[in-house]
């Protein structure tokens, strides 16, 4: 069954702060953070979904899937001094593929790959204690071209039909946004007022407008990781949106946002 | 950069540029080779004279402009200075 839904910031600089970041900002976002930790707690989740944009780390130009499911025994990666490592929820990934290749995703799977820190960074702060077992999902947000906003919105919806028919308790987890340009000449100037009307939109349970978004308008407002959000909006519907925190930096609009879901 | 996608089809030329630069953002032994000998180690990794000069002089304008993918750029320059430099960073 589906307990739960958030979607998180995983700014790697609210891992390991340079001098640039602001230090309040920056603290504010843990604060959100740490209620989503005690909201895991309360709601007794036997796994948690994380459904994530890989920054080139478990798959480089080599192979390239649009969508794909770790389906391993567990799962490590490293971020700097950072070494990382969780168990998976192996009978939920299994049921994942299996269920999603049988609706008509062609979906990758992989039972060794890294774990990339968007993964990490949100589950660093906000796992429960004990542990949860996670199944990563990945969406392909960096490498063009990537899957449609709707193609994502598509795969959500058929992702919470098949973890809504679990024996478990899972929680869902988008990783990811807002608006942000790494690399670019847009780094310093993201489009925080498009974050804003977005989020207007989903507190008002509109979640189905980002299955309308282009990908083209994703790249220019920098919000190509908002597949992650589209995909957990497919499973939700129109549910309205909680919002913990928005905290535009200088360069990252950073989000932490609950979807209470219905008993 | 107007009408470009600020994130392009990384061109297949440009191969072994990201190849250089995924391996300094994601192999801590290929980045600690780079830092003691970065002709060394880019020449492991068969990038041609231009590619090398673009990533020894940090310029990301070249560097994209080369095909490189603005997200390694980012990520590998970060990475290098966090090893360079790890006393400007607060660690949580």
């Amino acid at each position: 069954m589906l307990v739960g839904a958030f979607a998180c910031a995983h700014t790697p600089q609210l891992l390991a702060r340079p001098g640039t970041e602001d230090r309040d900002l920056v603290l504010r976002v843990h604060a959100a953070f740490a209620r989503v930790k005690q909201r895991l707690a309360a709601l007794r989740a036997d796994a948690l979904a994380v459904i994530a944009g890989d920054h080139v780390e478990a798959f480089f130009l080599d192979a390239v899937p649009a969508l794909a499911v770790y389906v391993g025994t567990e799962c490590a990666g490293t971020f700097g001094r950072y070494r990382y490592r969780f168990p998976i929820h192996e009978p939920l990934a299994r049921a994942i593929i299996e269920q999603g290749v049988e609706r008509g995703f062609d979906l990758f799977y992989t039972q060794q790959a890294p774990l990339d820190y968007a993964f990490y960074v949100p589950l660093h702060f906000t796992m429960p204690e004990p542990a949860v077992p996670i199944v990563p999902l990945h969406v392909n947000v960096y490498l063009p071209p990537q899957p449609t906003p709707r193609r994502c919105y598509e795969w959500g919806r058929a992702l919470g039909e098949i973890v809504r028919a679990r024996p478990e308790r899972v929680v869902l987890m988008a990783s990811g946004g807002m608006s942000h340009f790494p690399g670019t000449d847009r780094y310093a100037s993201p489009e925080f007022e498009y974050d804003r009307r977005l989020l207007d939109a989903l507190q008002g349970g509109r979640g189905r407008e980002l299955a309308a978004i282009t990908g083209e308008e994703l790249d220019k407002m920098g919000n190509i990781e908002l597949r992650t959000w589209a995909t957990l909006l497919g499973a939700l519907g129109d549910a309205k949106a909680d919002v913990y925190c928005y905290e535009p930096s200088w360069h990252h609009g950073n989000a932490v946002v609950e979807w209470p879901v219905a008993p | 950069m107007s009408g470009e996608p600020h994130y392009r089809f990384p061109p297949a030329s440009a191969y072994r540029l990201n190849r250089c630069l995924f391996a300094l953002k994601s192999d801590d032994g290929f980045r600690a080779r780079f830092l003691k000998d970065a002709r060394a180690a880019m020449s492991e990794l068969g990038l041609d004279a231009e590619d090398a000069a673009a990533l020894l002089g940090g310029d990301r304008d070249a560097l994209l402009a080369r095909g490189a993918h603005p997200y390694l750029v980012f990520m590998a320059d970060l990475r290098l200075r966090m090893e360079r430099e790890p006393v400007s960073f607060e660690f949580f």
